[in-house]
């Protein structure tokens, strides 16, 4: 009878270990891990934080994401939502409330994690306008915010003003502060102040999380090192806890020549690579065999696909006209030579999916699009501006207006060298086919100035992906300060979207976005992004060219970083391992 | 001496004060704000970028900016706020001191120790085969850019086996406390900045300590000791001593050169010196930051010339400072 109650306590016992720790996809682990050791990595520029709210700065994010977490997670493969700090969740019949069971975990101090952290969270961080780096945009649906309530000390709910089908999406991005550590930092009278939390010169200790590892060290400008959370919830397969490394270090190299030699010394373990380098890398990893070279399909926001446009709104009112003339942009479509540009900038490795959504985001692609896009034809571009008659009235070899004036607009572009190339080949294509373009070269920040503030002609630009199209919204939907080659659909004031000043298409885009942001049916959501994706594709406000594909390098003797079956380089830092 | 030295620091006043509006106006004339880059940031509204603007004190005109900049510095001694790291300016700068004033001075001593006697040497023995090779050799390092030579040597030492390429310390040593393994260490990637940021002053030094000896080999004092019987050693040290004079007021300008001319190089090199983090700020729109440092390598030169003035004055008592 004993020996039965001990069995009924031992296993009740694991039960509540298997209920809090959380299982890694297996598609991280194939290969069974060695633990301990360190995994070295490279972080292009010093943090200037370790506050993910209080700045925007990518250094910060990056180690930001390694010692917090939100309330649920995306699958960095697959973008599925999976369960994180939140256990799971009920979302009533209405799609307005969603219940989550909090995970009965500890911060990396020990301190159990509770329903008050995620309520002080989302007060004082994530839905604090005054925090520099807010999300407060994401959890306002039509004019009204969340609302965010403790049930109990294991629970919270929160009440949506509409149902909202990238909510999951977007709490996945909305990481969990520690109450205990901050509440009493923070100057309630002045909600600016949580910008200058977990500052660079922050003691290491101060600063907990509940992601794989915590904070052990900074050394000013050289290198942060992350030590493994003692308290951190997921497990593997084998039951073997996560993160299999001790330590994760990223030094801090700015110049990439310098990180690609470091690599090469066998100093850093894992890092991405340019297309220039890649050649050179694919060649050290044939002769010697140290390190092995990936080329995957694009499945991050960065690089951020290249795209062409024309402003709707600028100044000059002959070229106003023409740029809105779907025939003209089709034109452009036509004279575009995607082939040459991947060839050539891109030394080949970009692919053609250069589109809001890209075609390995299974979620939500349209497939459709590809017979839609239009490919390198002169002959046809030619056609389409002598229809809309802009054709060469006085034989000088250049395409005139109707009122007999020179045809040709100024094509700004940022100093990156893949923009410029671009920029370059995309004009000496239009003046085979008589279009005067002059060339504009800016520095980046000159260039979004311009563009943002509607002052240019046609530009070129790049725009991140993401997993959902809502985060991206301000871009792709007419009627925000993003959708820069028409900002008059939008009033500058209030920021409300102006109808009148919409195209028949825009306003039908503008009405995808509006319905897939009220609906919970995923299935539903992409119906509407179909559409949008599809309207996009046909009159192309935003020409996209190409998006590069994913280059990284890795250590042989790194073990858990491989390409899938589908072309994916897939790892995770807690799933790595040295053999 | 005294009075001399006072006089020099009371005209600095006046001076770093006419600076600090060059420095303002020259940040201010840099297009668009610190807030205005998250424009282009999605998750980012208008209105955000307006309230972060009032936030930093954007919206402020920019004299009652300048103003309020410069009262803090003469009251409290403030040099601003970094927008970017949301800490005092000085602080940002002071913990990047140490390595910055260290390869400075480390590629001084580099290059006197070279370019001295080199020059000596050059000019006692014009026109010979070694006269030509170490001219020749000093004009490949004037006209090699700094970042290029990094690169070529960085990737020497790779090809010749390197386990650790740029920055100051091998990965496990960063940080660590101060050991002899490290010193060793530190020894073995200190030499790569100090001779790839000294060789290009290098060639300038040895020309001017060869041209100064040639001046003096012929001069008429030179000529008269020889006349008195004076031994040829002594004779060149009495040469030597004149020559390196100017060299001094030389070295009051190499300080300043060293912190600002360098950035690209430290960028390169992977340098934790204020170069790279200069850089950065000046990307961010980090106002107050980039004054700073401006500010800060214009009262380098000042310092410089002043502690270049002292040393001629006690090196050759005849320089009588008025």
């Amino acid at each position: 009878m004993k020996m039965l109650l001990v069995l009924l306590v031992l296993s009740l016992v694991s039960i509540g270990v298997c209920a809090s720790d959380f299982v890694v996809d297996e598609m991280f682990t194939p290969e069974k891990p060695k633990l301990g050791g360190t995994l070295t990595i490279r972080l292009s520029s010093a943090p200037q934080s370790f506050n993910y709210y209080g700045t925007l700065d990518n250094a910060a994010y990056t180690i930001a994401a390694q010692f917090l977490r939100g309330l649920v997670d995306l699958n960095a493969t697959t973008f599925i939502i999976e369960p994180a700090l939140a256990e799971s969740w009920e979302i009533s019949e209405d799609g307005k409330e969603v219940l989550f069971h909090l995970r009965d975990i500890k911060w990396s101090d020990g301190v159990p994690f509770t329903a008050d952290d995620v309520i002080f969270s989302m007060d004082y961080f994530i839905m604090n306008r005054f925090a520099e780096g807010n999300e407060i945009a994401r959890f306002t649906i039509g004019g009204e915010l969340v609302r965010w309530e403790k049930v109990n000390d294991k629970t919270v709910k929160a009440y949506l003003p509409e149902p909202y089908g990238a909510f999951f999406n977007v709490l996945s991005h909305a990481y969990i502060y520690p109450k205990h550590k901050l509440e009493s930092k923070i100057d309630k009278n002045d909600l600016g102040s949580v910008n200058r939390l977990w500052l660079t010169n922050t003691p290491p200790q101060e600063i907990v999380g509940t992601g794989p590892f915590v904070l052990k060290e900074y050394v000013t400008d050289q290198k942060v090192v992350l030590e493994k959370n003692p308290y951190y919830w997921k497990v593997d397969k084998w039951g073997n806890k996560l993160p299999y490394v001790d330590e994760l270090v990223y030094l801090v190299i700015q110049d990439n020549e310098v990180a690609t030699a470091q690599f090469l010394a066998g100093q850093i373990d894992y890092m991405s690579v340019s297309p220039k380098d890649y050649p050179y890398l694919k060649q050290e990893e044939l002769s010697k065999g140290k390190i092995k070279v990936f080329k995957g399909e694009p499945v991050k926001p960065t690089p951020s696909p290249v795209h062409i446009t024309f402003n709707f709104d600028t100044k000059v009112p002959e070229l106003k006209d023409i740029f809105r003339n779907e025939r003209f942009r089709f034109a452009m479509e036509y004279a575009l030579d995607r082939d040459r540009i991947i060839e050539e900038v891109y030394n080949t490795l970009a692919v053609y999916g250069g589109t809001p959504v890209l075609p390995s985001n299974k979620a939500f692609y349209n497939p459709n699009i590809e017979g839609i896009r239009r490919s390198y034809d002169l002959k046809m571009a030619e056609q389409m501006l002598d229809s809309i008659g802009i054709k060469d009235r006085n034989n000088d070899g250049w395409r005139d207006l109707p009122t007999g004036e020179r045809f040709e607009f100024v094509l700004t572009s940022s100093n990156v060298q893949e923009h410029q190339d671009i920029a370059y080949i995309f004009s000496q294509d239009l003046e085979k086919i008589g279009v005067k373009v002059h060339l504009q070269i800016l520095d980046r920040t000159l260039v979004s100035q311009s563009t943002l503030s509607g002052d240019y002609e046609a530009a070129i630009g790049a725009f991140g992906n993401q997993p959902d199209p809502q985060l991206r919204k301000a871009i792709w939907q007419p009627g925000n300060h993003l959708y820069y080659n028409h900002l008059s659909t939008m009033n500058k004031e209030t920021s409300e979207p102006i109808f009148e000043e919409m195209l028949e298409w825009e306003l039908r885009i503008f009405e995808d976005f509006e319905k897939a942001q009220i609906t919970m049916d995923q299935k539903l959501r992409k119906i509407y992004y179909d559409d949008w994706q599809a309207l996009y594709a046909y009159y192309v406000p935003f020409i996209y060219v190409c998006k590069g594909m994913e280059l990284s390098a890795k250590q042989s003797d790194l073990s858990n970083f491989f390409v899938n079956e589908e072309g994916v380089i897939v790892y995770l830092n807690e799933t790595i391992f040295k053999k | 001496m005294k009075t001399f030295i006072i006089r020099r620091l009371l005209i600095m006043i006046p001076m770093m004060f006419f600076i600090s509006v060059i420095c303002f106006v020259i940040t201010e004339l840099q297009p668009g704000d610190f807030a205005t880059q998250y424009l282009n940031n999605p998750r980012v509204s208008p209105e955000q970028v307006i309230q972060l603007q009032k936030s930093l004190g954007l919206d402020k005109p920019a004299p009652q900016r300048y103003w309020m900049w410069i009262k803090g510095i003469i009251t409290k001694g403030d040099f601003g706020y970094s927008f970017a790291y949301k800490r005092p300016v000085g602080e940002l700068i002071w913990e990047r001191m140490g390595w910055t004033v260290s390869i400075a001075l480390l590629t001084i001593i580099f290059q006197w120790i070279i370019a001295v006697p080199a020059g000596i040497y050059t000019s006692l023995h014009q026109y010979s085969a070694g006269d030509y090779t170490l001219t020749f050799l000093g004009f490949i390092g004037i006209s090699i850019p700094n970042f290029f030579l990094a690169l070529v040597l960085m990737w020497l030492a790779l090809q010749m086996g390197a386990t650790s390429v740029g920055g100051l310390f091998s990965p496990e040593f960063i940080g660590a406390p101060w050991s002899w393994a490290k010193i060793m260490d530190l020894l073995k990637h200190i030499w790569l900045p100090v001779v790839v940021v000294g060789t290009a002053g290098l060639a300038g030094l040895m020309r001017v300590m060869r041209g100064n000896m040639l001046d003096f080999i012929n001069a008429p004092f030179v000529t008269s000791l020889k006349a008195r019987g004076l031994e040829e050693k002594d004779v060149r040290h009495h040469i030597i001593k004149n020559a390196v004079n100017p060299l001094v007021s030389m070295a009051g300008m190499q300080l300043p050169d060293i912190f600002s001319g360098t950035i690209i190089t430290a960028i390169v090199l992977n340098l934790p010196t204020m170069g790279p983090f200069f850089y950065n700020a000046l990307l961010n729109h980090d106002q107050y930051l980039v004054m700073t440092f401006l500010m800060f390598i214009a009262f380098m030169t000042q310092i410089g010339n002043l502690i270049a003035d002292i040393a001629l004055a006690m090196l050759d008592p005849r320089i009588r400072i008025s």
